[in-house]
């Protein structure tokens, strides 16, 4: 490695001064400058949006409001696990399993593959309570068991869609359909980000297949697209482009960086133009990636006594890897990580996804994974401010499917938008707790339903929002994560 | 607070003037006009509460006619005249805070003195109500004189240059310096093709420059080159296909690949051949409905199937349908009209008199469409790949639709004839699974078959029916299918039905030795002219056939024709086998779940298919139809309106819920652009409302975006929003005056308005600025000095081919695949993305294709958008990922590398190579010190390749320059015009 210190600190220096003097210009040009290329003017709308540095829309702001989670992980069960197989227990449902559904949850509802009247189906795992809180959880995640007292469990949340795509989108966008900011993108928008080599917001996915949606899952919609999520990878270069080119040595790009940074300084000497220091600034801070992010996406840093908490095995795409990089990246301060790990959609209509097939090889794929990310924020003390939520898009029917009218080979349920279970835990929520319930059948919500936009409240609530008055004007509305449909915080799970 | 208390105990009167003496205001010395003092501070104080969402106690300010209306109290809110009368005065002066307009909690500054005195003013003015500038239709103006005369007199080249100088003499500034001539020459370069000018065309112009008396012409001969350049439409399209929406595929769940990129193709002539505005408003919005279209009307009719398709599993067709018209309606009016119509879905307009309903009476011209969110994208129209067959094609085409319906006429006659009908009374039906119930239903005179249950996919039904007894042969049978209910069908469409694998036979005979005599159907006549599947491939070895395909809403009924007719015995039976075989989206089994039969004795049907005219038609119609089939075409999605027999009726949805159906409407434009005089019927004559010089905004809005892609803010910044919510104009004679000289005395050519934007002193200024210009206009919206923004994420990438040589001018086709970085394509369907190792590798951005779910990464980078729905203007971000991009990403790397072998070419000594480099890139000769940067960057580069020659890929030498070059390519300059 060629480095030269001596530049080092020239550029620095370079950096200190731009730096000031964007700070000088923000009150009266930069600042208005930086706000109109956000789309943003003061007009009948907006008053207290978050107003970034010019040369830095990702710099760190404080919250409006006080809130206790700094970062955010969360871990989307893509394709909606089972609720009945996991955390939501029915004996009610054993007595009916094999019997036809009675009408009463059948009339007006839509469903994406049931025909005519379908069979209930008992839960198809064995239950058991667990921890002082007494939460009941499946044989299906022994790990989890020992978690318990650590999470909050929600087994109420609802959505408006049944289908995987839109319903994807609401999870993480608040909408249906894609071209809005997902969560991730209004929280750096919000807060910006503790660690500028890295993005603030960066996005993981396992399991062998990216979500439907793809990138409109973490995309910033309306926003600046400054603010979009970053997938990372742990095989292969960890950020797009990260890597110099074939024959470039890190001397010799700082080398070119040199020069430019002088050339281009001459510009900003003959045009003026503050964007050409934010240039020279942002060529800094790429090169200051290329080593951040290779670091923080490096598992062989972690001791083998880590790897196994986690069940990881470097060199893998797997949930577990990605959930021992999600911590790595709460130490250095990245603000929103999500993940994504593929295969939960448990219709039957195959061995790899029945409830009797795949789910049993998912559920041992994320357990001990999840598990070990709880205990290993804990014993860090990074659990306080990291809330970690765990969800799908939609829960599963009480019912087995039945597709195309008949009986099918394996057993499943088809998506029931009316009822699933999520969990949080860290981040200010209050642990041992369980909000909500269903009904004996477990197919609606019977007390406390908590629907998405009521999630995505509780979840900016806790970062220090008023999820009311984060908006952005856009298409003649202030736009908000939790749109314009009644959207309540739960308080009642806030420690 | 205390004096507010005293106030109200004052005579009406006093209380005027006190509250004049209180604000220091004065009486307003002109009249005042509605739109410009009074509508601001509605818009800011009081329409969170009283305007078109939330109208609170009955009150909103946005109709005149609610404004002299009462509110829910019985008050009145307004006498035009009188302060005592109008109880909006009366609140906004009221002392008790708990009472007092606006609430301290919804406007914590509350109303200013002088508000309150230009309010009052205007009520006892007699409270004339004009609707906002933008609705209004724009008129011209002078060019204003005060320009002609004193400092700059003679700056002005074009016209747009008065109304500039104009404004800005009033703030007592001056335009700045002309540009470097080598300077404007890239900038216009940029601007109108996208491309930077070739070192021969910077050596041209300077010549030009120099050759006295010249100098005018050199700029006009630099545009008009550019203006005929090939390379200005595929750099215009860019920007419509962002309004548009346009990808090469289908969004939403799965985002499979989409063939519509021969409308992308489209756009790209229409800009090369400079189609006036109106006919490129007028063919993409209805041009399928044009008199005898034209394959390219047909063609631009695409335009409106850009729309997100979903065929995940399980998804409701109907839901996705009425999605992607929604989106039709929304994009149109961000498009065109630069109105963000999309909110009055839900409820009326917050800030522009739209109301809710008006949303749906404008869906009604496009609820009748076809297209219903069908897998392939039906219906489609298959264009010849060669042009030169597309004048043949559309012949053909338009023949045969004409010659269909023609036959179709006196077929359909005959289908619907109930003299030559009888019904079928009595019928046993068996069904090939368990799963599937079914009954029969007598109802008068005939007996129908139902489904009310689940049904199986696969479902195969055997019918026996008794033949009426008078009935002596058979000519034809009748198939009827119904929804399950007919009333609510009509606005819920259900599931529909496809009918395969059909078969009937005549039983005859004792019950236990039956022979089964077979029915010869040769022909079969649909309740259609032009069905989505022949009727007659029921009978093929395949799933088409006859139904209603996806969706029922209306009976549907097709006649199959007896080649000979069949005489009949006593106790003859009637079979009918039918399969279906279409097991949609892997969840809905297009069975046919209610229907009934008919047979027919009558010799007519006999006549109808001996018909020697009626034969030679059909025979005359496949020929056709096979000569269009052999012509090698693209199938792609169109526009297609609906029979008007089984036309969707619209009705406006409560809060914008497509399950949640109000009131039926009809087809109308919003009341706000005039009501009472003849509104448009259809689609067609909206879209020639849309050109007409009644509409106030299609013009205004051309014109403000074609300035936005010169100068970088539009006159009116917010391109998505003219309306009330939007910023007022800068200029708004300019912006008007524009408007109208473009839709009359340019005849509504785009070149013709870029030509003088492009000549203009306005846009030929310096862009360099001072602190002090600066911090007086940062974003340079009053236009003091020239434009200087940074390139498209397109123009980025075009640029750096076109610098580094390796461009490819090929035109037109197929999306393309150049190199992208390992990990980023992994689509959700099979969708393989083969990189181009040919000439493909090296095409335009405009070329490269667009899919929804994984946006190309170095243009995403760069802010372009990811076209699930119309981008009025794209936001300009500068990031260290896009530092990556042009730094690393293999696109870049092969520009750096080719273009270092390039200068490496021009003879000399390295600093001569650098210069030309640096001349190639940026078209101006380098300073000195920039040009020693670059070489010391050289030297030091060559000696550590020298030193450590693993390094190094062809030699020591090229790797140092290809240093050079990414430097060079990756300039703030350049990456700046």
């Amino acid at each position: 490695m060629n480095w030269n210190p001596l530049e080092h600190i020239q550029q620095e220096q370079l950096e200190q001064h731009t730096r000031r003097h964007f700070l000088k210009n923000c009150a009266t040009g930069l600042g208005s400058m930086f706000l109109a290329t956000q789309g943003l003017r003061s007009n009948a709308f907006g008053s207290g949006l978050p107003v970034h540095d010019a040369s830095n829309p990702l710099n760190e702001l404080p919250p409006p409001m006080r809130g206790k989670a700094k970062h955010v992980i969360y871990l989307h069960m893509v394709g909606a696990p089972s609720q009945l197989e996991l955390f939501d227990y029915k004996p009610e449902l054993v007595k009916y399993d094999g019997k036809d559904c009675p009408s009463v949850f059948l009339e007006g509802k839509r469903f994406a593959f049931i025909q005519g009247v379908p069979k209930m189906l008992g839960p198809q795992y064995p239950f058991q309570q667990y921890g002082d809180s007494g939460a009941w959880v499946s044989d299906r995640f022994p790990h989890f068991q020992k978690m318990v007292d650590d999470v909050c469990f929600i087994k109420t949340l609802q959505t408006d869609q049944f289908n995987h795509g839109p319903a994807q989108l609401m999870v993480h966008t608040g909408s249906a359909r894609m071209g809005h900011p997902s969560i991730g993108s209004w929280v750096t928008w919000g807060m910006g980000t503790e660690n500028e080599d890295l993005p603030g917001y960066i996005v993981l996915l396992s399991g062998g297949r990216p979500p439907r949606a793809g990138k409109a899952l973490w995309s910033s919609g309306f926003l600046p697209s400054v603010y979009q999520g970053v997938q990372c990878r742990s095989q292969g270069e960890p950020v797009l482009n990260v890597s110099n080119p074939e024959g470039v040595s890190r001397s010799l790009r700082r080398k070119t960086l040199d020069a430019m940074a002088k050339m281009n300084a001459k510009a900003y000497q003959e045009f003026g133009d503050p964007e050409t220091m934010t240039r020279i600034a942002q060529y800094e801070m790429a090169f200051r990636m290329q080593m951040a992010a290779p670091d923080a996406m490096d598992l062989s840093k972690e001791p083998e006594s880590v790897r196994d908490l986690y069940g990881a095995e470097p060199g893998k795409e797997s949930f577990a890897n990605n959930c021992i990089l999600a911590r790595r990246l709460v130490e250095r301060g990245v603000r929103y990580i999500q993940l994504f790990d593929w295969g939960w959609d448990s219709h039957g209509a195959g061995q790899d996804e029945a409830l009797n097939g795949g789910f049993k090889s998912k559920c041992n794929q994320v357990d001990q994974a999840m598990s070990g990310l709880l205990q290993d924020l804990k014993s860090r003390g990074l659990l306080d401010e990291t809330l970690v939520v765990w969800s799908g898009e939609f829960g599963r029917t009480s019912m087995r499917e039945n597709r195309g009218g008949g009986e099918m080979r394996f057993v499943g349920r088809d998506h029931n938008p009316n009822a699933f279970t999520g969990w949080m835990a860290g981040g200010g929520v209050k642990p041992g707790i369980s909000y909500g319930q269903t009904d004996e059948m477990g197919y609606l919500a019977a007390e406390n339903p908590v629907h998405l936009r009521d999630l995505h409240a509780t979840m900016l609530r806790m970062m220090g929002f008023d999820p009311k008055k984060l908006s952005y004007p856009f298409q003649g509305l202030d736009q908000r994560l939790i749109g314009v449909k009644p959207a309540r915080v739960i308080e009642d799970i806030i420690a | 607070m205390q004096i507010a208390h005293l106030v109200s105990h004052l005579p009406l009167k006093m209380r005027a003037i006190l509250v004049l003496a209180l604000g220091g205001g004065s009486v307003h010395a002109q009249e005042i006009s509605f739109s410009e003092n009074i509508r601001p501070i509605l818009n800011a104080h009081c329409l969170k509460c009283h305007g078109g969402v939330k109208q609170a106690g009955g009150v909103s300010f946005i109709y005149k006619d609610k404004v002299l209306g009462k509110s829910k109290s019985g008050a009145t809110i307004l006498t035009p005249g009188s302060l005592e009368k109008s109880e909006i005065y009366h609140r906004i002066t009221e002392s008790d805070p708990d009472d007092r307009m606006p609430p301290a909690d919804q406007s914590p500054t509350g109303l200013k003195a002088e508000e309150i005195q230009l309010i009052s003013q205007w009520i006892e003015e007699g409270a004339k109500w004009d609707e906002h500038w933008a609705f209004v239709p724009p008129t011209r103006h002078q060019a204003p004189e005060v320009a002609t005369t004193g400092a700059n007199a003679d700056w002005p080249k074009q016209r747009i240059d008065y109304f500039v100088l104009n404004a800005l003499k009033q703030k007592d500034w001056a335009p700045s310096e002309e540009s470097v001539p080598e300077r404007w020459l890239r900038r216009v370069s940029l601007d109108l093709i996208g491309l930077p000018p070739t070192l021969a065309e910077v050596d041209r112009f300077v010549k030009d420059l120099q050759d006295t008396g010249k100098a005018e012409s050199a700029y006009e001969l630099v545009v008009d080159r550019l203006l005929n350049s090939p390379r200005f439409g595929e750099r215009w399209a860019t920007q419509w296909m962002d309004q548009i929406r346009y990808a090469d595929s289908r969004g939403l769940g799965i985002d499979e690949r989409r063939n519509i990129w021969m409308y992308r193709d489209w756009i790209i002539d229409a800009f090369n051949n400079d189609l006036p505005y109106d006919q490129f408003t007028i063919k993409q919005i209805a041009g399928d409905m044009l008199p005898n279209p034209t394959m390219e009307d047909m063609i631009a009719s695409a335009c409106n199937r850009n729309t997100q398709s979903s065929n995940e599993g399980g998804t409701d067709d109907e839901e996705f349908r009425v999605m992607a018209v929604m989106d039709r309606i929304n994009t149109t009016w961000q498009a065109w009209q630069g109105t963000t119509f999309g909110c009055v879905q839900c409820h009326s307009h917050p800030y522009d008199p739209f109301r809710h309903e008006e949303y749906y009476q404008f869906m009604a011209y496009f609820n009748n469409t076809v297209d219903s969110d069908m897998p392939s994208d039906e219906p489609t129209l298959s264009v010849p790949n060669n042009r030169s067959d597309y004048a043949q094609a559309a012949e053909m085409e338009n023949a045969i639709q004409e010659l269909e319906e023609e036959i179709w006429k006196s077929d359909n006659a005959a289908l619907v004839n109930a003299n030559l009908w009888k019904p079928i009374s009595s019928l046993g039906i068996e069904v090939n699974n368990s799963d599937t119930e079914i009954t029969v239903e007598q109802k008068g005179d005939y007996a129908e078959f139902v489904a009310p249950g689940g049904i199986k996919s696969q479902t195969k039904y055997t019918i026996e029916a008794e033949l009426p007894a008078d009935l002596d042969q058979l000519t034809a049978i009748k198939i009827t299918g119904f929804p399950r209910d007919l009333e609510a069908a009509k606005k819920d469409s259900e599931w529909g039905f496809v009918i395969s694998d059909l078969k009937f036979t005549i039983l005859r005979g004792a019950e236990d030795e039956r022979e089964e005599v077979a029915v010869e159907i040769t022909d079969a006549v649909m309740d259609e002219a032009h069905p989505v599947f022949d009727p007659m491939e029921s009978f093929a070895n395949n799933n088409r056939g006859f139904g209603a395909y996806s969706r029922i809403h209306y009976p549907r009924q097709a006649a199959f024709i007896l080649k000979e007719p069949l005489k009949l015995a006593c106790g003859d039976l009637l079979k009918v086998e039918m399969g279906h075989r279409i097991f949609y989206l892997g969840a809905f089994p297009l069975v046919t779940k209610r229907g009934r039969l008919d047979v027919s004795g009558s010799a007519e049907w006999t006549e109808l298919i001996h018909d020697t005219d009626r034969k030679e038609k059909n025979e005359r119609l496949a020929e056709w139809k096979k000569a269009l089939r052999d012509i090698p075409s693209t199938a792609i999605p169109v526009m297609m309106e609906r029979d008007e027999k089984f036309a969707r009726p619209t009705h406006r949805f409560g809060r914008g819920n497509f399950l949640q159906k109000e009131e039926q409407v009809q087809p109308g434009i919003p009341d706000l652009f005039g009501s009472g005089g003849e509104e448009p019927r259809d689609r067609l004559e909206l879209a020639r409302w849309f050109v007409s010089p009644e509409n106030p905004l299609t013009a205004r809005v051309a014109v403000n975006r074609l300035w936005e892609q010169m100068f970088g803010y539009g006159l009116t910044l917010t391109l998505e929003d003219i309306g009330s919510a939007g910023e007022p104009p800068t200029h708004p004679a300019l912006l008007d005056d524009l408007a109208v000289r473009f839709q009359t005395d340019m005849g509504w050519s785009v070149k013709k308005l870029l030509k003088e934007i492009a000549l203009s002193a306005t846009y030929r200024q310096t862009s360099k600025v001072t602190p002090e210009t600066w911090e007086a206009d940062p974003e340079n919206r009053w236009l003091a000095r020239g434009p200087r923004r940074r390139l498209s994420a397109e123009t980025v990438r075009d640029q750096a081919l076109a610098i580094s040589g390796l461009l490819s001018d090929k035109m037109y086709g197929e999306p393309v695949r150049p190199p992208i970085p390992g990990g980023v394509w992994k689509p959700f369907s099979s969708d393989p993305w083969k990189t181009a190792e040919d000439e493909d590798r090296y095409r335009r951005a405009v070329y490269v294709y667009v899919k929804r779910s994984i946006p190309f990464p170095s243009f995403a980078a760069f802010d372009a958008p990811s076209r699930e729905f119309c981008t009025p203007r794209r936001l300009s971000s500068n990031t260290p990922l896009q530092a990556l991009v042009t730094m690393n990403d293999t696109a870049f790397v092969e520009c750096a590398e080719a273009f270092a072998s390039r200068i490496q070419a021009v003879e000399g000594e390295p600093e001569d190579q650098i210069r030309a480099g640096y001349r190639m890139t940026l078209s101006e000769a380098p300073h000195e010190e920039d040009l020693s940067t670059l070489t010391a960057l050289y030297q030091a580069a060559l000696a550590e390749y020298q030193a450590d020659t693993e390094l190094v890929k062809e030699s020591a030498e090229h790797s140092a320059m290809t240093l050079v070059a990414a430097a060079l390519l990756n300039l703030d300059e350049t990456l700046t015009h």
